[in-house]
């Protein structure tokens, strides 16, 4: 049963970036290059970053929140911006539109955050006899995670690959790219400075990402109408 | 394309090979992270002749259930755990005896009975409330000890995280519910070997000798008097079996008489014209086969030398009275002469003394009491304890309420007063004289902290003597504080009699675990599903529109159409 568990946990984390894939046009226009690129781009980052945190972070005894930490972490998290940025211009893409090139990249960005930071606990935890809410909650949360992706990634290319935008909505775009990246810093804040349980941090992060990624499908939807 | 091809048939083998590696890592349960770890101690399995005796297995992996389950429900495959405070020993009868099939069992020990437990402070009411456990706890011992029982039987302590669980599972048989994973169903998991037998399993006797003075010129053998008591134990559970009163008490009486004489005799002018010989023998539970084998061991000389034995059984919870116990009749000129002598020093010490007459049967192996193998070789002795009936087979051997705050040191030290010097009376012959050898306030007043500290220790040992090796630290502490004392001392390696076979695994841990029910992991796998099943609808939808959902379903419908 404890296998079963493991499976459960598997499909409910991994499943929905398979279930986006296919649904969407992405399959039919076989953006999967692009999704593996992405991939690769944060595997990068993540390396970065943690040599990053390695040199500059303290290790601190108790799990307190400590703002001059945070804020570090904070700064070091924007090399994942960079990483986008990288992956959504630098990179060849095969001529695919915009459309589909944030979705793709943000896809594989999100698919490789889950498997860098999900599977390893889920394998060696979910197998056991032992029934905690962990692993289910740590689901929804690559679920949010791969909205948040998404989202991040349209306002991205809104930023670096749309040339022609409407001048009163750049502020708003800056603005819900600025949150969306530090949403990171933000969970950790509840966690230990509200001292907020795991299911309420998991609940906050599902509905703000549903909340950004509404936004910035306006946004997207909002600066496409000019061109279109 | 090509190359590709002709590497296929490799590349599937290696495929294979990396789907049975991944099945066989997938098939290896972790076991290591469980909410709660206890530690447990086994109930004891022998066999008296090859009848088999106690718990028949070691491993347990069953759901656990409390004493609160619906009557008639089927506890084959159910751990019940039992807290002794609220034993049914009506309920554990049935089970026994008759033979009703169970997963396991578990008890659960109050705190205080843990004798590693160095913190616990006890107070008068907890003695109070441990008294009337002693008579549970006696009860279910012998009903345990005499069964087969074909299944695991631990014991454990009270703690606080295992009277969490116990109040969840005893929370959810009373509503009857089934096990889930909100309302807490437990496994309970011990992974122990199985048991194996102890092969030849060795008692150890050890043996201290005082000479007494010999006068020059005197060719005859000076007579010699024996202290004997045996130092290892028998119990339900043989990791808890401590024995503090039986026979523990006894040990360190002999201990601080030992002591005691040795100063005596230091000094040639208070040496008396008695040898002194002090044994510390094993197998006291088995019918003092150890006694037997130690006496056996004698030559001639000093067999006939003995002018009497003293063997020293239980004397550390009695109030004013002890026994006396012989085989040879009361009528007997030296019976008459050591029971005189133990009643002078009685009165004086203000306790009660009275005397006991159990004719042996030499026909019957049960051997009751530790003198009874010394009359069998014709030598003089008697037993001297508070028990005032002998106690049957595996009786009085140091159970799980044997403890120390039963023993009480005073009664101890009383004791002690009284043999060592009914012994000095009897060697300075000072028979009826008012003269205290061993006064207080002298420097051979009996040693109250001697007596605490030795007392302590041996209420946190258990002695269990298939259980104790050869070179065990405790068995080597005893022949070193003996050798303190003693001029001379032997160590006396023996097999145990072969009636009594001892199997191992008497301590484990138990991992206590929370499991979901297997409908929770279905329904869990429903409501993932119709999640995938929605957002790949919605998705569809929103990015390809609604016409292409509904020509995802028609496609086969079509397919048909144009075949036929």
């Amino acid at each position: 049963m404890t296998l079963f568990h493991f499976f459960n946990c598997a499909i409910l984390t991994f499943g929905p970036h398979a279930v986006y894939y296919s649904a969407t046009p992405l399959s039919e226009y076989d953006t999967l290059g692009t999704s593996i690129k992405a991939a690769l781009v944060y595997l990068g980052t993540a390396l970065v970053k943690l040599v990053c945190l390695a040199t500059f972070l303290k290790v601190s005894e108790n799990d307190s929140f400590d703002p001059y930490q945070e804020l570090l972490k904070a700064l070091i998290g924007f090399i994942d911006v960079a990483g986008l940025y990288f992956a959504l211009t630098q990179l060849t893409h095969r001529n695919i539109s915009q459309n589909h090139k944030f979705q793709a990249v943000g896809l594989g960005w999100a698919f490789a955050d889950s498997v860098l930071h999900r599977l390893a606990p889920l394998w060696v935890g979910a197998r056991g006899l032992e029934f905690t809410w962990d692993y289910i909650l740590q689901g929804l949360e690559a679920n949010a995670n791969l909205v948040l992706s998404i989202s991040l990634a349209a306002l991205g290319s809104l930023m670096w690959l749309r040339k022609n935008k409407p001048k009163t909505l750049i502020p708003i775009i800056y603005a819900c790219a600025g949150i969306v990246a530090t949403m990171p810093s933000i969970t950790s804040y509840l966690r230990r400075g509200l001292g907020w349980h795991l299911p309420k941090v998991v609940g906050f992060e599902l509905f703000t990402s549903l909340m950004m990624a509404f936004i910035s499908w306006q946004l997207f939807s909002a600066c496409q109408r000019p061109s279109s | 394309m090509f190359p590709f091809k002709s590497r296929q048939p490799q590349m599937l083998d290696s495929m294979y090979s990396m789907i049975a590696l991944v099945f066989i890592l997938v098939a290896c349960v972790e076991l290591c992270d469980a909410a709660t770890v206890v530690d447990v101690y086994r109930l004891i399995q022998y066999d008296i002749s090859g009848v088999p005796f106690g718990s028949r297995l070691a491993t347990l992996n069953h759901h656990a259930g409390s004493l609160h389950f619906t009557p008639g429900a089927d506890l084959s495959r159910t751990v019940v755990i039992i807290p002794i405070r609220e034993l049914n020993i009506t309920f554990v009868k049935e089970y026994i005896t008759q033979r009703k099939p169970l997963g396991g069992l578990l008890f659960l020990l109050p705190q205080i009975f843990d004798f590693e437990d160095r913190g616990a402070t006890v107070s008068e009411d907890q003695v109070h409330e441990k008294g009337l456990m002693k008579t549970v706890l006696a009860e279910l011992e012998k009903l345990l000890i005499h069964a087969n029982i074909p299944y695991p039987v631990y014991f454990a302590f009270e703690n606080d995280d295992i009277d969490t669980v116990l109040s969840d599972i005893k929370r959810n048989d009373a509503t009857g519910q089934p096990a889930t994973a909100t309302t807490g169903g437990y496994k309970f998991v011990v992974s122990a070997p199985e048991p194996k037998r102890i092969a030849s399993p060795t008692i150890t006797n050890i043996q201290g000798w005082l000479p007494g003075l010999k006068a020059d010129g005197d060719p005859n053998q000076l007579p010699t008097i024996a202290i004997v008591v045996s130092y290892d134990t028998f119990g339900t559970a043989p990791a808890l079996s401590v024995g503090t009163d039986s026979n523990g008490s006894g040990v360190v009486a002999l201990l601080e008489i030992a002591r005691l004489f040795s100063l005596l005799y230091s000094n040639p002018k208070t040496r008396g014209r008695y040898n002194l010989l002090f044994g510390l023998t094993s197998g006291g539970p088995y019918n003092y086969n150890g006694t037997q084998k130690w006496l056996r061991s004698f030559d001639q000389r000093l067999r006939e030398s003995i002018d009497y034995a003293i063997c020293l059984n239980s004397i550390g919870s009695w109030d004013n009275e002890l026994w006396i116990h012989v085989s040879k009749p009361p009528e007997n000129a030296y019976i008459k002469q050591i029971f005189e002598g133990f009643s002078n020093v009685a009165k004086e010490l203000g306790l009660e003394i009275g005397l006991k007459h159990k004719k042996i049967n030499i026909s019957n192996p049960r051997v009751a009491w530790e003198h009874e193998q010394f009359s069998r070789l014709r030598i003089t002795a008697a037993t001297l304890s508070e028990l005032s009936v002998a106690p049957d087979i595996l009786e009085s051997t140091g159970g799980l309420s044997d403890n120390r705050y039963f023993v009480n040191e005073t009664a101890i030290v009383r004791s002690i007063k009284l043999v060592a010097e009914s012994i000095a009376r009897h060697i300075y012959s000072h028979q009826g004289e008012n003269i205290k050898v061993f006064a207080d306030d002298s420097s051979l007043a009996v040693n109250p902290s001697y007596v605490k500290s030795w007392l302590d220790l041996l209420s946190q040992t258990p002695r269990v003597a298939p259980f104790l090796s050869k070179n065990d630290p405790f068995v080597m502490a005893l022949k070193k504080e003996l050798e303190d004392h003693a001029h001379e001392v032997n160590v006396q390696h023996e097999a145990l009699d072969g009636m009594f076979t001892f199997y191992d695994s008497t301590k484990a841990k138990l991992n206590i675990y929370q499991v979901a029910s297997v409908t929770f992991d279905l329904l869990l796998l429903l409501v993932l599903g119709s999640y995938l099943i929605v957002l790949f609808s919605f998705l569809v939808i929103t990015t390809r529109g609604l016409d292409d959902l509904i020509s995802l379903f028609r496609r086969p419908t079509s397919r048909k159409v144009k075949t036929a």
